[in-house]
Formats: structure tokens, C-alpha cells, sequence
């Protein structure tokens, strides 16, 4: 079943699932970002690897036209924000930041924000370290891997890093790969929102529920 | 002149040889002053036909030349493989020391240590025995052309095996560099027999070729060979792919077992480590005077095999196309081929592994891996009557190889665009290469692509103001130092004992599949995995018999089109009842089944088969063309069927047929000549989804080679994963924001060339166009439809269904744990 977005309630919240790898929760008033990777083809120029950076204004457009349609309160990216060591991009970000400048920004870090926090709070974004907890959830960028540990945790569980995406088979032995939302029993990954990332492939449980992205529509399954 | 004649020629006396014709023919052509080809055979006396020229040069230019001297490098020999090098530096090392010339031989390789590197350019020697990717390393020196600047010649071994890849196009570039500077050397090569000589001289020398400056030599020395087929004693009729091969052991053993020294050829390192690990199990007494060579395998163990095999020490070899080249291993006097050869040169060549004595006959078995393949024993034979040989398609335009040199240059001394671009239009491959083009790939290197934004901080190549193209950053210059060459390996694996102890390398998608405890075959032993540390997976040495074996990515090499032409002809035979051959006379009752539940096609049919099943319905046809055509074919086709309606395939194809299957009807009325037609053939080609997918794969090696991959420094994993991108995403990236990027549409061009044989299509199809089409609806599969059915490893996929629509129809199943 394809749809434009898909409400998915857990924990009597409501997560809209939007494809264009973002999710809005109602009730907080709060969109969710995973993996954004800013400034990643800068990155790789920077070092002499001529990847096309086109990219970057679309990723920064699609961002403002989230933030115009649904008026968020808040902002809260997973991880991964910005790619890697400082380089020009930065100021594109910047400059897109002042102008949404009443939105409050968090930013859980990830293992690819390595740039001083001191560049985010200059510009107003909350930095978190550890894992943001808004009840009933926590954000964070790493998934939980291990069985106990995912079973133990207190919060549901939001994260990225993982970049999700599924292999679909059918008839006439044809597959196909796309991103996804995952989510399982005690925690859910976004895919990545930035269009220089790849994905990767996971194997959901029976027990899991996965929202595949086709283009511009979800795919409930 | 004469004195060195003379010593030569008392050399000669006493190794109590008589040069060949042809050696004469080499000396004179080489003294005149000339470039060429020598058309020879290993093993026939080559490295002394043009080692001796060049000696002979030198002593009537040095009266001294029993003194050592600062002659600087005099001769540069290339082959395509390191481990052909220790050989030819000791054979040229005794011809010096016998006739007393003081001359240093060395070797240089990516072995080679920076101390000796750096003497050699203090002192460099008179020969210097090396790789095409080492020259191209030695044109990213500042101040190569001091390098060069005493050479006389260039000697290009084996040119046939580079021929067709782009390491010969990276010695393309390297030699019209050199040239530029010194055009005064002298630039040969040795060549096996191939379809396309001339051609092959052509590449090598480039516009030298039109200037007549060349001559082209042939040994002709012919030499008998014996090829015997191994024909199962039981013929199943439904046979496929891998169902025989193993089987036929105990048919197989008896010659090994009567023979001196074996080399058993497989097409696949996997099929490698399940002949070596059957032989073990089934014949224990084997074990210690049996080995395996192949090209994952640790260089050191592969070297003890090599040398073991000079000693006569091992029974049987069992191998890749790791052991197709290379020095003499005397003691070998039989070879096994396990499959199908693929191609009459390649089988004729490991035919040429046996026999080297004076006068020996050399034999090779063919062993079938499925019945209807024993058809090929009898098309070989046929083709070795005929001497039929296959040509090596050059590679021209690649911007990825041109790309990468125009760096190499800017890292060492930089360059004029002006000059380099004259420079390189005199070459084969860039002949054709438009002022545009260039301009492209200029601004690729200096400003990274045509997109320049005001946040750009790209960096590589700086033009200086004198118009200097200049790589001036360190760590660029580092990067690229490191990542010459055009041979693009798998992310592999060392895999080492945890006690210590190097035993090869193996793909990581393959150790990323293990779990600790998982045992698994790899150098014919049985391993059991520990754990990976880094690029390392750590194994101990397991009892257990069962494992898994590793398969090793790498393309399955279609059957050549004269193998395919042979074939066909075989079919005929049979078509119309002549069965003269034994493998045929032995294939009879499957050829029966297969003209009684549907038909045997005559060379001027084409013959199809429909089969519905519950899957869907399976449409097979029979061009005999090779795998690759029959992909590209399966695409087109499929393609155009579904311009009547929307409807989705997947195809599967072997060397002989393919297959097409879809959940939606096919009426046979579909099934037209037009469907075959060679109107709009790129086009339609193009607008079949597999030209994106293919493309994508042949951008790994493009990325890689134009220097868009950086796989890191040795050891120095870590700091580099921020620069780390699948090639599948730089693809994607690419086709999105830059789609005429020349590194983009060359991976089209691959996809075509390359990969769907497009020309090889077009030549298909006009003689299909000349056929009858039989179209025959079948109850079950024929002997002819069942290898490709099970055969579904190449299963493609091909819609023209939206994505929505697939995605709807595909009773949405994602994969589970």
C-alpha cells in the first residue's frame, strides 16, 4: 500500500513518517532527522576526489520545505549532521540556520560530528552527547545492538546511523532494493536523509515493521 | 659489429644451440633500426631473440664492454606479471657473465624497497625488469626523464595478455611519454599467437605503425598437440552446470596417476579448492605430492609451488589462470582443462603448459561440468584443425586510465596540456580522443567537474601562471603515488593463522558472512575462522571435513565468439545427422531427447522454446552466442516485448541460450523476427533498465582508476572511513548531478562494449535476421532449457513497469533474518 506519509502510533504517540526521510511527531510538535551528512561531498574535495556537489542545495531546499509544511517547534537531528572535518559547507548550513532562527535545533552527536561543539552553539544548536530523553522515547545516534541491552532499556529507542534499507523479492525472482523505516520491538532507525549516503541492508524479524520509501510515497507493509 | 657477432655466435656453439630463423630475422630488423612485433611461443627461444640484439648493439658501441661502465638503463623489459621476472633476470644475467659483458640486470616492483629504488636512481642498471604500472610509478618522479635518457629499447613480453585490458593502455601513455623525450628507443614486443596482429602492433607503436618504421615477425614454429575429451560413462540427459565435472574423477585420476607431473586447470579459485579438496579425500596417498595455485593464495606459498613444480616434486597442480603464463615448468607433461576453455587461445595455451621438450607432443583432457558441454570437446578439436585463433580487442577512449596519467604527470614534473595532448593522440587508444574531451577531463583534475560554487575548496591539480598543470599538495601527490595502476582487487582480507603465518587473501564479503567457529576451505585446507582484527581474519587449522568454500567475485568469462562460431557449426553437424566426432556420437541419445521434445536447430534456424510453469511463463532461445551477448539480447528483447504491454522479466542465460521469464502471458503471435531487428539497437539497448545497472558496475573500476576510491594507506585504515563512498553511490551521485560527466558516459560505453558485446550483438543479430525462426511450446524442459533454468546465478531483472507498479505486483516479501 503506497501512501504520501504514514501515521504510525506506538507508545500512544503519533509518528508521521514522511518519505522524504523525516519524521514529524504530532504531539511534540518536533521533526526528526537522521544521517544528514552536510557537507560530505565538500569533504571529499577537499581531498582531491571530484564528487559532483550538486547535492548539497537540494538537501538544504528539501530541508526548508519540512520545515515550512509541517512548522515544527523543534528540530532534532540524529547524528551525523555534519560530515566530517570543517570545510566550507559549514556556512551554507549556517546561513540556512539563522534563517529559521526561532526553530530550536538538537543535535544528539554522532560518530561522523567530529567538528568542535562550540561551531554548533554558535549558531544555537543544543548539543547532546549522550542520548535525549523525551518521554517515552530516547534519541540517540547508535542503535542498540546487543540482545540484553535492548531488552533492558528503559526508553523506546530513536536512532540512525545504520542508514536502513530492505531487499524486496517477488514473483518472477525479481528484487529490488529501497530505504526504510525500521521499527522494531524496543527501538526504530531512520533511514538517512542526506542524498550522499548509501544504504544498507538489514533483515527484519517477523515481529519488526518495516515502512519502505518508493520515491515519494510510503510503503506500509 | 662483427666481433659481437662473433661472440655471439660462439655462444650459441657452446650452449650447442642454433638460433632459430626467426631469432635472425629479430637481430636484423632490430639493428636496422627497427619497432616491432615478434609473433612467438614461450618457451621458443624469445627472450634471447630480442635480449641478444640489444647486446650486440651495445658491444659495437662499447669496445669496452667487459668493464662495468655508467651506461645508465639501457633496455626496459615489461611483462605482465611479477613472477615471470626472477626467470628472465637469471637467464639474461647468465648470457652476460657467459660472453662477458658487464651489465647489471635488476628488478623493480612494488616489492622493490625504497633503498634499492633509490640507488637504482643513483646507479640505475642496464636492464631493468619491470610492470607497466612500475613505469607509470617512474613517470611520478620528479626528474623521470633523467631515467631514460640512455635508453635503447623497450621489450614488451606477453603483449597479448595485456592487449585488451588498460594496463596496455596505461603502457600506451607511458611510451608516447617517453618517446616525446627520446624518441630515438626502440620499442618491441612479444606476442603469442592471437587473431589480431597487426592490430596488436598498431597498439603498441601507435602512429609509428603509418610511418612504416616497424616490422611484424612470426616464429611459425608449430608444435603437436593432442586433445582428448573425457566422456562420462553414464550421459544424463538433464545435466547442468557443476553436475558433472567432480563426478568424472575417478575418469580423471587414472591420468594424473599414469602421468608425470599434472596441471589441472579450473575456470574459478573455488572450483580450485573443490578438485584439490576431492582428490584429497577420495586419494589420501596424494596428499604431499599434491598442490594448489591460484591467485588469492599468500605470493610466498605460491612461489614454493612454482619452484616445487621445477623440481618435479609434486604429481599434480591444481590451478587458475594464475599458472596460464609464465616460465617453462619441464616436469609437466599432461594438462586437465575442468569445463569449458571459454576460448581455442586460452585452451591452446594451457595445452602449451605440457610437452617442452624438443619434439614432445602436447596433450590436454578436456573434463565436461555438464553434458551438452562435451559438444565443446568436439568444437576445440575442430578449431585446432582449422588454427583458429581469437583476437584481443584494444581499449580505446578510457578517460578513467587517461585521467589517472594526466595526475601521475602533474604529480612528478607537471605538464603543458598542449604538448601532452599531441602527445597522446599519436597513441592507439587516443587516436580519436576530441580537443573537447581533453578540455573535460582538464577541468575535471584542476576544478573537479564542471560545478564550481563559491564554498568550492577543491584541490588536486593547480595550473601555475606560466600554464603548468602542477599537483603541488604533498598528501595529494602521496595519494596518488599509492594508487597507480588499473587492476581494481576486491576489498579483500588477509587471512593469516592466529599463531602467525600469511596463508592469501580473501574478499570480505565472504569473512563479513562467518561467525566465530565457522569452518571453511581456503588453500586446500580446512580453517576454522577466529575472528577479523582490522583487514585481518584470524584462523586455526580445523579437523573437520566439511566447510564452506569462498567464492571469489570476478566475471565469468563468456565463450569467444570463433568458439562460438565452431559450435554452432557442431550443432549443425548434428542437426542434420552427421555425427562423426566422439563426444557427439557419445551425446547422441540427449541430442534425440532433445529433437523429440522440441528440435534440433540447423544453422540457418533459431530455435525457441516456450515453457509454462507455475512461475510464469519461461521463454528460452538458442543463438549460441555466449553468455554476454545472450544477457545483452535477453534485455533487448524482453525490452521490446514489453512495448505491446508492460510486463516484468528476469532473465537467466548460459553460453549457449537464455531465458526470459515473466508472470504476465506471452502469446506465441509476440514472438516476432522484429523482435530481433537491428533498427534502433543502441537506443533500445540504452532504454532497458540493465544499461543503468551495468554501467553502475563498470564505474567500481572507472571510480577506482580515475582516482575518485581512496582505499588508504597501508595500516592507516581509520582516518580515512570520512572518505569512504561505495562506488554505487558515487554512481548515483554522478548520473544526478553531473550526467555528462566523461567517467559517467565511459560507463555507459563499457556497459556496451564491454559488457553486452554490443558490436558481437549486432553481428548475432543480422545473422539471425537471415534465420528461420522455430518456435516450439514445450511440455517440460529440454536437455537444451534445463542448464540455464538451474543456471540462475546471472538472473537479471528488467521492467519498464513503473517501480510502484513492481513493487505491487511483488506480493511484497522483503527478506527476514
Amino acid at each position: 500500500m503506497l501512501n504520501s506519509s504514514a501515521e504510525h502510533i506506538i507508545l500512544g504517540q503519533t509518528l508521521l513518517l514522511l518519505p522524504q526521510k523525516a519524521i514529524y511527531w504530532k504531539e511534540q510538535k518536533t521533526l526528526i532527522i537522521a544521517d544528514l551528512h552536510f557537507g560530505k561531498a565538500a569533504h571529499f574535495r577537499k581531498a582531491g576526489i571530484a564528487i559532483p556537489n550538486g547535492n548539497i542545495n537540494s538537501d538544504i531546499n528539501l530541508l526548508t520545505k519540512l520545515v515550512k509544511n509541517h512548522q515544527p517547534e523543534c528540530l532534532i537531528f540524529l547524528g551525523d549532521l555534519f560530515h566530517s572535518d570543517f570545510n566550507n559547507e559549514w556556512n551554507l548550513f549556517a546561513d540556512w540556520r539563522i534563517e529559521h532562527e526561532n526553530l530550536k535545533i538538537i543535535l544528539v552527536k554522532g560518530n561522523h560530528d567530529i567538528i568542535p561543539d562550540k561551531f554548533y552553539t554558535s549558531i544555537n544548536i543544543q548539543i547532546i552527547h549522550e542520548e535525549l530523553i523525551i518521554s517515552p522515547f530516547e534519541f540517540t545516534h547508535h542503535p542498540l545492538t546487543k540482545a540484553e541491552d535492548i531488552l533492558n532499556n528503559k526508553y523506546y529507542r530513536i536512532s540512525g546511523h545504520v542508514h536502513p534499507g530492505v531487499r524486496l523479492s517477488g514473483k518472477g525472482r525479481q528484487t529490488t532494493k529501497l530505504p526504510c523505516y525500521f521499527f522494531g520491538e524496543k527501538q526504530a532507525i531512520l533511514p538517512a536523509f542526506g542524498s550522499f549516503t548509501g544504504n544498507f541492508m538489514i533483515k527484519p524479524k517477523e515481529t519488526d515493521q518495516v515502512f519502505c520509501i518508493v520515491k515519494e510515497q510510503i510503503m506500509v507493509m | 659489429m662483427e666481433k659481437g657477432i662473433q661472440i655471439i655466435n660462439a655462444w650459441y656453439k657452446h650452449k650447442k644451440w642454433k638460433p632459430f630463423e626467426f631469432q635472425l630475422d629479430v637481430r636484423n630488423a632490430y639493428l636496422a633500426g627497427n619497432n616491432g612485433l615478434l609473433n612467438a611461443p614461450t618457451g621458443s627461444g624469445k627472450t634471447y631473440a630480442l635480449f641478444l640484439p640489444v647486446l650486440l648493439e651495445y658491444m659495437a658501441a662499447n669496445p669496452d664492454f667487459g668493464k662495468p661502465q655508467k651506461n645508465g638503463l639501457q633496455l626496459i623489459w615489461i611483462t605482465p606479471l611479477r613472477a615471470l621476472t626472477q626467470d628472465i633476470k637469471k637467464a639474461m644475467e647468465t648470457a652476460c657473465a657467459e660472453m662477458g659483458i658487464a651489465w647489471k640486470i635488476a628488478v623493480r616492483s612494488g616489492d622493490t624497497s625504497t633503498k634499492e629504488r633509490n640507488d637504482q636512481k643513483k646507479q640505475m642498471p642496464e636492464v631493468l625488469l619491470t610492470t607497466p604500472e612500475s613505469i607509470q610509478i617512474m613517470l611520478a618522479q620528479k626528474d623521470y626523464a633523467l631515467l631514460f635518457g640512455s635508453l635503447k629499447c623497450i621489450v614488451i613480453d606477453e603483449w597479448h595478455e595485456l592487449l585488451g585490458t588498460k594496463r596496455a593502455v596505461q603502457l600506451e601513455l607511458s611510451l608516447s611519454r617517453i618517446r616525446a623525450i627520446f624518441p630515438e628507443f626502440k620499442t618491441w614486443a612479444i606476442s603469442a599467437t592471437i587473431g589480431n596482429l597487426e592490430e596488436a602492433a598498431e597498439v603498441l607503436l601507435g602512429s609509428i605503425v603509418s610511418e612504416g618504421n616497424y616490422k611484424l615477425i612470426k616464429a611459425n614454429i608449430k608444435k603437436k598437440t593432442i586433445i582428448r575429451s573425457i566422456i562420462p560413462e553414464e550421459i544424463e540427459k538433464f545435466s547442468w552446470a557443476g553436475h558433472l565435472g567432480i563426478k568424472l574423477l575417478p575418469q580423471v585420476m587414472p591420468i594424473i596417476e599414469k602421468s608425470g607431473t599434472t596441471l589441472l586447470f579450473t575456470n574459478t579459485r573455488s572450483q580450485t579448492e573443490i578438485w584439490y579438496q576431492a582428490i584429497l579425500a577420495n586419494y589420501p596417498e596424494y596428499a604431499g605430492i599434491m598442490a594448489m595455485h591460484h591467485g588469492s593464495i599468500d605470493g610466498e606459498l605460491r612461489t614454493w609451488v612454482e619452484n616445487a613444480l621445477h623440481e618435479g616434486i609434486l604429481k599434480v597442480v591444481v590451478c587458475t589462470s594464475s599458472l596460464d603464463l609464465g616460465v617453462d615448468f619441464r616436469p609437466v607433461d599432461t594438462v586437465i582443462q575442468i569445463g569449458s576453455p571459454k576460448g581455442i587461445s586460452r585452451f591452446m595455451q594451457r595445452a602449451g603448459r605440457s610437452g617442452h621438450h624438443p619434439g614432445a607432443t602436447s596433450v590436454i583432457y578436456f573434463v565436461p561440468t555438464h553434458t551438452l558441454e562435451l559438444t565443446e570437446g568436439a568444437a576445440l578439436k575442430q578449431a585446432m584443425t582449422d588454427e583458429i585463433y581469437e583476437s584481443r580487442d584494444p581499449i580505446v577512449l578510457a578517460m578513467d586510465v587517461l585521467t589517472q596519467y594526466l595526475v601521475t604527470l602533474a604529480v612528478s614534473d607537471g605538464f603543458y596540456p598542449k604538448q601532452i595532448f599531441e602527445e597522446i593522440k599519436k597513441t592507439h587508444a587516443y587516436a580519436d580522443l576530441e580537443k573537447a574531451e581533453f578540455e573535460s577531463l582538464l577541468s575535471f583534475i584542476t576544478v573537479g567537474g564542471d560545478t564550481l560554487s563559491q564554498y568550492d575548496e577543491y584541490l588536486k591539480v593547480d595550473i601555475e601562471p606560466n600554464g603548468l598543470y602542477k599537483v603541488n599538495s604533498r598528501k595529494i601527490a602521496m595519494r596518488h603515488r599509492m594508487s597507480i595502476g588499473t587492476i581494481v582487487s576486491e576489498l579483500s582480507m588477509s587471512v593469516q593463522f592466529v599463531s602467525g603465518g600469511r596463508i592469501g587473501t580473501i574478499e570480505e564479503s565472504f569473512i563479513a558472512k562467518l561467525k566465530p567457529g565457522n569452518v571453511f576451505w581456503f588453500a586446500g585446507r580446512s580453517l576454522e575462522f577466529l575472528n577479523a582484527k582490522g583487514m585481518v581474519a584470524y584462523v586455526r587449522k580445523s579437523s573437520k571435513k566439511t566447510g564452506i568454500i569462498p567464492s571469489w567475485a570476478g566475471g565469468r568469462m563468456p565463450l569467444s565468439s570463433q568458439l562460438s562460431k565452431v559450435l554452432r557449426d557442431k550443432i549443425n553437424e548434428v542437426a542434420i545427422g552427421i555425427y562423426k566426432d566422439e563426444e557427439l556420437i557419445a551425446l547422441k541419445p540427449l541430442m534425440d531427447l532433445q529433437e523429440n521434445l522440441s528440435k534440433l536447430p540447423c544453422s540457418d534456424e533459431l530455435l525457441i522454446e516456450i515453457f509454462i510453469s507455475k512461475e510464469g511463463t519461461h521463454i528460452f532461445v538458442y543463438p549460441f552466442e555466449g553468455r554476454l551477448v545472450h544477457e545483452g539480447m535477453a534485455s533487448l528483447l524482453s525490452y521490446r516485448l514489453t512495448q505491446t504491454k508492460p510486463m516484468s522479466f528476469s532473465l537467466a542465460m548460459n553460453d549457449y541460450g537464455f531465458e526470459i521469464l515473466t508472470d504476465s502471458e506471452v502469446p506465441k503471435e509476440f514472438i516476432t523476427k522484429e523482435l530481433f531487428s537491428t533498427e534502433n539497437l543502441l537506443n533500445d539497448i540504452l532504454h532497458s533498465l540493465n544499461a543503468n545497472e551495468l554501467a553502475r558496475r563498470k564505474f567500481r573500476d572507472i571510480a577506482n582508476i580515475a582516482g575518485l576510491v581512496f582505499t588508504g594507506f597501508p595500516g592507516k585504515n581509520i582516518s580515512n572511513k570520512h572518505l569512504q563512498a561505495s562506488t554505487s553511490l558515487l554512481f548515483d551521485v554522478f548520473e544526478e548531478y553531473e550526467p555528462n560527466n566523461l567517467l559517467v558516459k565511459q560507463a555507459y560505453n563499457e556497459a556496451l562494449t564491454v559488457q553486452l558485446e554490443e558490436f558481437r550483438m549486432r553481428e548475432a543479430l543480422l545473422r539471425i535476421a537471415g534465420q528461420k525462426l522455430i518456435i516450439k511450446e514445450i511440455k517440460r524442459p529440454t536437455p537444451f532449457a534445463f542448464p540455464i533454468m538451474v543456471d540462475s546465478l546471472n538472473r537479471e531483472k528488467l521492467s519498464t513497469e513503473s517501480l510502484e507498479e513492481r513493487i505491487k505486483k511483488m506480493q511484497i516479501r522483503y527478506e527476514k533474518a
